[in-house]
């Protein structure tokens, strides 16, 4: 399950870090809910580790799994 | 900052058992599936109802269909039946029943057979003999052969029509045709002729698995022959026999000696499991509220026309239960009847791996308790969802996120926005005057103006205290906290001396009535007693009173409201649905927060009842009524000429918890307030302060993230839309805001969303 992910986002270089004046890149993170782990990629910072979540994810496949999870 | 633990884990495997005795107790109380009156009174158990529908639809296929199940010769059942389902209808309470007799006769005229079974079906390998003729033999036959069995019809009469003939006088020429060529279309073997005596008997039986006979034709074989009519069986010598009576009287028979036939043939004592035969009495409950005088639809000497038939199917009502089903949102939107959604909910609770799909429904009553009164049986649907809720939480299968919100606010009102002083000069008080956390946080000025008013004009000192009563973490189902809260409370009363407690909300004068030796009453019950204050004055439209589902059942509490509403001036309008049978606003049970959609419906279907302005007197009614664009107003607000005008959203409304605490610790108690504002500029864009109380994010959240930035300087920055975005981890949830810097060093709130999974770098 480890190197499956669930969903990939690619900053493309539109995203900054402001704390360290760096671009965000693709990098490994990981959802945890209710004792559930779920791998995905997603705009990281490369040097603080800023992971950014956009709102269409958050609001989309974010809250459907919590959804489904929290009536498991 | 309060905070309330997340469940552990989806991976928990057990769950409190519920007493399965007391689950079908209350869920028993549901009758929707009784009988229909007419059916009830059927010993053949024909589904008189269905059939009715399906003449009124004009489909007399299927209407004979149904029919044919009390017996394939229908002609001779609808002419001589005695119909005893007719003087069972419902609607003879209102004059004449629904001429049942008349329609089947109809039925039976103008219903065309399905072509369908009968003609492959496989033939059972048990055979069986009957000997005689009449009434009773040839529904009997009628019953085996549907059955499948092989029989064999031993008479005395030389052709089938003499068989048939044997008494059926009453049939017309036409019916008799009828009847005829049914029966020829039958599988039945017939040897006309027979000499029906005991050696013939003899001689016949050791051929055949089971044996029958008339009634007759029994006695010419065993003069001693004694029939068991419950069974229809000579149980001396396993004899099916018949008796002699009307036509109904053969028909049951039939019946009953067919199902011992069953018995026989399994070498089965034929009197066990035989399940309920013949007619019963039903439970149900029909209301005749909106049917008139009820009349026949008149018919010729030939009886109906097939359209008349139809008019006349079409008065039956369709006798069912829907009492609670009519005054319920929450019935109404799921459609299924209270028995079976009951059972669904409390399955639930018992699931111990896997989806809990009635987790939505559950938690979306109002846990008014309106079909308690609605219900002729009392059925308690609030009863059944507070305790699925209470077992879910103990097992920690309750999710938090519908309920955290409000649990938050709970804490909230109980923490930061909670205010507890005895009148300024008493160190301890008589009164204490306990407003409810709704209506501070909707109308504080309503909340100040009647506390001064109370200190004013009762003597002993009035104590105040600004809190929630724990309703909501009852409604959650979450036992301990709500434990915790009244204990809370109760040490704050002991320290102002155990004061008799003023209730501003019906609902916390009902949560607060459990306390044990608290004394408590309405504020409407000391304004009845004290008179209103100057200047107090009611609508100048004639206006609707919504009572509070609150006061179910709490005569005093409506009755002094209604006083209170005659000394204001108002005028009253009548609605249905009134008083203990009251809907809930949506408010209840944490309806809006579970269920919004839900509990926007709840809300519409109060105010459906009126088109005029409402008065309400629970702070949360007055809310949701004005949030629905009707003009809304609590009684209170009359009493003391204030008006808490458009209703606010939910930042406002901590925001309002606050400022009241504070302008009245200034005010009244000379104490300084704490500041409540950041030491930066916050300005947030129309569009963003509507995604935020759509999305239940507060302003105070927004406060953490831009805290939180502040210190730490994470945040990004978006190059394709120009913000800026930070966040923070509160509590449950993960807070996003975007923003834009401002030039006086503050920021602009453009949009924030949230999300409860937490994100982690994986590496
Ligand atoms: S009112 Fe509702 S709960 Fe009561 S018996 Fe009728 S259908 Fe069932
Ligand atoms: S109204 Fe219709 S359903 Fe009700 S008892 Fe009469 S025939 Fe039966
Ligand atoms: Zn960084």
């Amino acid at each position: 399950m480890q190197d499956k992910n669930y969903y990939t986002i690619d900053p493309e270089g539109k995203l900054k870090c402001m704390k360290c004046g760096v671009a965000l890149e693709k990098g490994k993170a990981k959802f945890m809910y209710l004792d559930n782990g779920f791998p995905v990629e997603l705009p990281v910072c490369p040097q603080c580790g800023f992971v950014y979540v956009p709102e269409e994810l958050a609001l989309g496949k974010v809250l459907s799994v919590e959804k489904a999870l929290e009536d498991k | 900052m309060a905070q309330i633990n997340e469940r552990g884990s989806t991976h928990v495997y057990h769950v409190n058992r519920l007493s399965k005795d007391m689950m079908d107790e209350m869920i028993s109380r549901c009758i929707y599936e009784q009988p229909a009156y007419c059916n009830a009174a059927c010993p053949l158990k024909l589904d008189t109802k269905a059939m009715l529908k399906a003449v009124a639809e004009g489909d007399y296929k299927k209407a004979l269909s149904l029919y044919e199940k009390a017996s394939p010769f229908v002609h001779i059942l609808s002419s001589g039946c005695d119909a005893p389902c007719e003087a069972k209808c419902k609607l003879c309470e209102r004059g004449e029943g629904v001429a049942i007799k008349d329609i089947e006769k109809a039925v039976a005229q103008y219903g065309v057979r399905s072509k369908s079974g009968g003609v492959f079906r496989m033939k059972k390998k048990k055979t069986v003999a009957l000997f005689g003729s009449g009434l009773f033999c040839l529904f009997l036959a009628g019953e085996l052969e549907r059955k499948a069995y092989p029989i064999t019809v031993f008479c005395e009469e030389a052709d089938l029509e003499s068989f048939l003939a044997a008494e059926t006088g009453f049939l017309s020429p036409e019916a008799f045709a009828a009847e005829l060529s049914r029966l020829k279309g039958m599988d039945i073997q017939f040897s006309f002729g027979s000499k029906l005596d005991r050696e013939f008997f003899l001689e016949k039986r050791p051929g055949f698995d089971v044996v029958c006979a008339s009634k007759a034709a029994a006695l010419r074989f065993f003069p001693e022959a004694v029939c068991d009519e419950a069974l229809m069986v000579y149980p001396e010598e396993k004899l099916v026999m018949g008796l002699e009576g009307r036509v109904l009287d053969c028909a049951f028979a039939a019946k009953r000696a067919a199902l011992s036939v069953d018995r026989l043939a399994q070498k089965l004592d034929p009197g066990n499991s035989r399940g309920e035969e013949g007619a019963t009495e039903t439970r149900l409950y029909t209301s005749l509220e909106e049917v008139q005088d009820s009349v026949r639809v008149p018919s010729g000497r030939e009886g109906y026309t097939r359209e008349q038939a139809v008019e006349e199917a079409r008065r039956c009502i369709q006798c069912h239960c829907d009492e609670c089903k009519k005054g319920c949102a929450y019935l109404e939107h799921y459609k299924k009847y209270p028995a079976l959604l009951g059972r669904e909910i409390f399955n639930n609770t018992q699931i111990i791996m896997g989806d809990h799909q009635l987790n939505k429904p559950m938690n979306s009553c109002s846990l008014c308790g309106q079909c308690k009164v609605t219900c002729p049986n009392g059925f308690d649907m609030a009863e059944v969802c507070h305790l699925a809720r209470q077992n879910m939480v103990s097992t920690d299968k309750m999710p938090l996120a519908p309920h955290e919100f409000a649990l938050l606010d709970m804490l909230f009102s109980n923490d930061e926005a909670f205010l507890c002083r005895p009148q300024p000069g008493f160190e301890q008080c008589r009164y204490v005057f306990f407003p409810g956390c709704q209506a501070a946080a909707i109308a504080p000025e309503t909340v100040k103006a009647a506390y001064l008013d109370l200190c004013s004009r009762l003597d002993g000192g009035v104590a105040l205290m600004l809190g929630c009563c724990g309703a909501i973490c009852d409604w959650a189902g979450r036992v301990e906290m709500l434990d915790t809260v009244t204990e809370f409370i109760d040490r704050q009363l002991a320290a102002l001396g155990n004061p008799i407690v003023i209730a501003g909300c019906p609902s916390c004068k009902k949560q607060l009535s459990a306390h044990e030796g608290l004394k408590i009453k309405g504020i409407w019950d000391v304004l009845c007693e004290i008179g209103l204050p100057e200047g107090a004055q009611g609508l100048d439209r004639p206006a609707a009173l919504h009572d509070s589902c609150g006061a179910r059942g709490d005569q005093e509490t409506q009755k002094a409201i209604r006083r209170i509403a005659g000394l204001l001036g108002c005028r009253l309008v009548e609605t249905p649905y009134s008083g203990d049978r009251s809907p809930c606003c949506g408010y209840g049970g944490l309806t809006a927060y579970a269920n919004r959609e839900l509990a926007k419906e709840m809300t519409e279907k109060c105010l459906d009842r009126s088109d005029a302005p409402y008065i309400s007197y629970c702070m949360a009614c007055r809310d949701r009524f004005a949030r629905e664009g009707r003009e809304s107003r609590h009684i209170l607000e009359l009493v003391y000429g204030t008006d808490a005008g458009a209703p606010p959203d939910i930042s406002q409304k901590r925001y309002n918890r606050l400022t009241l605490k504070n302008d009245l610790l200034f005010n009244i108690w000379g104490e300084e307030a704490s500041n409540m504002e950041p030491d930066y500029k916050l300005e947030f864009t129309g569009e963003a302060l509507k995604i935020m109380d759509d999305r239940m994010i507060l302003k105070s959240d927004v406060i953490g993230v831009m805290d939180e930035l502040r210190q730490t300087g994470e945040a990004i920055f978006d190059a394709e839309t120009g913000l800026l975005i930070a966040r923070r981890r509160i509590g449950n949830v993960t807070f996003w805001v975007k923003y834009t810097e401002t030039e006086d060093g503050g920021y602009l709130v453009h949009r924030a969303y949230s999300h409860r999974m937490n994100i982690v770098l994986r590496k």
